[in-house]
């Protein structure tokens, strides 16, 4: 097959129709990227997709915060930590000297009261909610390239935990369903109003991909049965706005949420990553209960590119990428992101051999 | 309401999370008496503290915590259980302090140092509570210092570490050698996302546990032997 460019092959895989070859994309911890800098192998401000050859080019253009005009508040802070109450009415801490998500502290928001009162009356389709330069640079930055301009937003799962925490909305999701499913449509149809404003004034993305974080070690945080009454009709709603407009969908969740994907292949998605490895996902058994009408991106296991030993990650990559590939429906991504154990020489050679192996000009 | 039956009955409200007559969680059960009600009826009527916590508090937890293990059950109901199990607690801890009802032992369990996250831990934490144990939850990002300090504070007792990033297990081991130095018979279980058997065998630690419940099936065979 003809060499592709990278909005062609990424349209055909997330529909898994030819290609000539797998794509690529990757994420990182920021310490893996200054750690490399300080190295010498990439220059400060490099871009990564130049660098290391992506078919993808990001953006995240969307605040959804809920108070804008809240300066965070510092509440505690000694050498390592900060304690910050932010515009969710959040108290979050966070480290100073390193990337790590934070810990949650304290939710001002518990029950339906506290969303009534201080965060649905915040969330309007704001212009000042929109970064729409930076959202207009990558967009030119992958058209230049022809690369696969994607547009990242937070689905509604995620957006809830900043304001409510896990622990209040998943026992709001049993006690007080009706309050959850309340939050879900909001979020949505902001996403959506949001999206529409950006879209129709600066033009469409070639994708979205979501980021809904719905499992964790072995199990999803909620039934498949609670998915489809509370969360899946906010999945549907911002999917099929995107499919309205031709958009493809790209699905990504941490954790174990093997029993969800049934309801994520109702909502619509095309295309499911992460797919991590230690929560429990199996890449290979996902492809083949659900290869025939899903796209995979990820699922390679990042324990086995931190050990820096190439035939460990020889192993991993072709055991999973000849089978995986089968459907034209697969990139290549890690189970999560890149920590800066990983040698930069060692990711590189994963990136390699992996697009080697996810070949198809051999006729493999 | 005879003995047994209030305590099957403050079970399944456990098991269920019915906290009180005012819940309305779960929907069936609204509107009747809830775990606060059922355990201080069951005080009142001179029932053994120490077999409300066995087999109305434990045995209901238990029962959601298999459930929870072979995913018949996820988070919500686990977290409505321990918190009907809180509501009845609150109830017993005067019998705690005379010394009427007595803990299982004590564990301590918390997030290693540079480890924020702390779902995970906060569920092993309720289903070891539920299980009648005694927690010290030292928290989030815990030192070394800091396990060994409570290590020592409490003897006797088994520790659990738990850790959700590859960035931060590694810190686990660090934690393990700490608490062998002063105390080498402590049982230390090890938890979390990147965790394996043979992590947790490289690092010194005494058992992996890959959900709630594991670790709580380890401490009933560690007070066993």
């Amino acid at each position: 097959m003809e060499s592709m460019t990278s909005i062609e092959r990424v349209q055909n895989l997330l529909r898994r129709q030819p290609v000539d070859r797998i794509a690529v994309h990757e994420h990182f911890w920021g310490d893996t990227i200054k750690d490399w800098c300080a190295q010498g192998h990439i220059q400060p401000g490099e871009s990564l997709e130049d660098h290391f050859g992506y078919d993808f080019q990001c953006a995240g253009p969307l605040n959804m915060v809920a108070d804008l005009d809240f300066e965070p508040e510092v509440v505690e802070e000694n050498e390592e930590t900060m304690l910050v109450r932010d515009g969710n009415g959040a108290l979050l801490r966070r480290y100073k000297t390193h990337d790590t998500t934070p810990e949650h502290v304290d939710f001002r928001v518990q029950d339906r009261a506290g969303w009534e009162e201080y965060i649905k009356p915040y969330l309007k389709p704001e212009h000042r909610r929109i970064d729409f330069e930076a959202y207009r640079q990558a967009r030119d930055a992958a058209r230049a390239k022809d690369r696969f301009f994607t547009c990242y937003a937070v689905n509604v799962f995620e957006l809830m935990h900043p304001v409510c925490g896990h622990e209040y909305m998943l026992m709001g999701m049993a006690m007080d369903p009706d309050w959850i499913k309340d939050m879900v449509a909001t979020y949505a149809q902001l996403t959506i109003d949001l999206m529409e404003i950006l879209f129709s004034e600066v033009g469409y993305p070639d994708g979205i991909w979501f980021f809904d974080d719905m499992g964790f070690k072995q199990r999803p945080f909620f039934s498949l049965d609670m998915y489809r009454e509370i969360i899946q009709p906010g999945h549907k709603l911002t999917i099929d706005y995107a499919h309205s407009k031709n958009i493809q969908v790209i699905m990504h969740s941490c954790g174990y949420i093997a029993p969800l994907v049934p309801g994520l292949l109702e909502a619509g998605i095309d295309c499911l990553q992460v797919i991590e490895v230690k929560a429990g996902m199996d890449l290979i058994e996902l492809y083949k209960q659900y290869g025939d009408r899903l796209s995979f991106f990820g699922g390679m296991d990042v324990r086995t590119l931190y050990t820096n030993d190439k035939a460990i990650i020889d192993r991993e990559l072709e055991r999973k990428i000849p089978i995986v590939k089968g459907n034209y429906g697969y990139l290549l991504h890690s189970d999560h992101s890149i920590p800066n154990q990983v040698a930069y020489e060692n990711y590189r050679y994963f990136v390699e051999r992996g697009l080697e192996l996810g070949s198809y000009r051999n006729g493999d | 309401m005879a003995d047994n039956d209030i305590l099957a009955r403050i079970a399944l409200c456990t098991e269920r999370g019915k906290i009180n007559n005012a819940a309305p969680y779960p929907p069936d059960l609204k509107g009747e008496d809830g775990v606060d009600e059922l355990t201080e009826k069951a005080l009142n009527d001179g029932v053994d503290p120490n077999d409300i916590l066995t087999q109305g508090f434990m045995e209901g937890m238990g029962r959601v915590g298999k459930k929870f293990s072979k995913n018949e059950v996820f988070v919500p109901d686990l977290l409505m259980a321990a918190k009907a199990m809180t509501a009845g607690m609150i109830r017993l801890k005067p019998h705690f302090e005379s010394g009427a009802a007595k803990h299982k032992g004590t564990f301590v369990i918390g997030t290693v140092r540079g480890d924020l996250h702390d779902i995970g831990k906060n569920l092993v934490r309720m289903m070891v509570e539920g299980g009648g144990w005694q927690v010290i939850d030292l928290g989030v990002d815990t030192s070394p210092e800091k396990f060994v300090e409570a290590v020592k504070e409490h003897p006797g007792c088994a520790v659990g570490l738990s850790a959700l990033l590859t960035t931060t297990m590694v810190n686990m081991e660090e934690t393990v050698k700490a608490i062998k130095a002063v105390s080498p018979s402590t049982p230390v279980i090890v938890g979390g996302a990147p965790l394996t058997q043979e992590f947790c065998d490289k690092i010194g630690a005494d058992a992996y546990s890959a959900d709630p419940q594991g670790a709580l099936d380890y401490l009933a065979d560690y007070t066993a032997a």
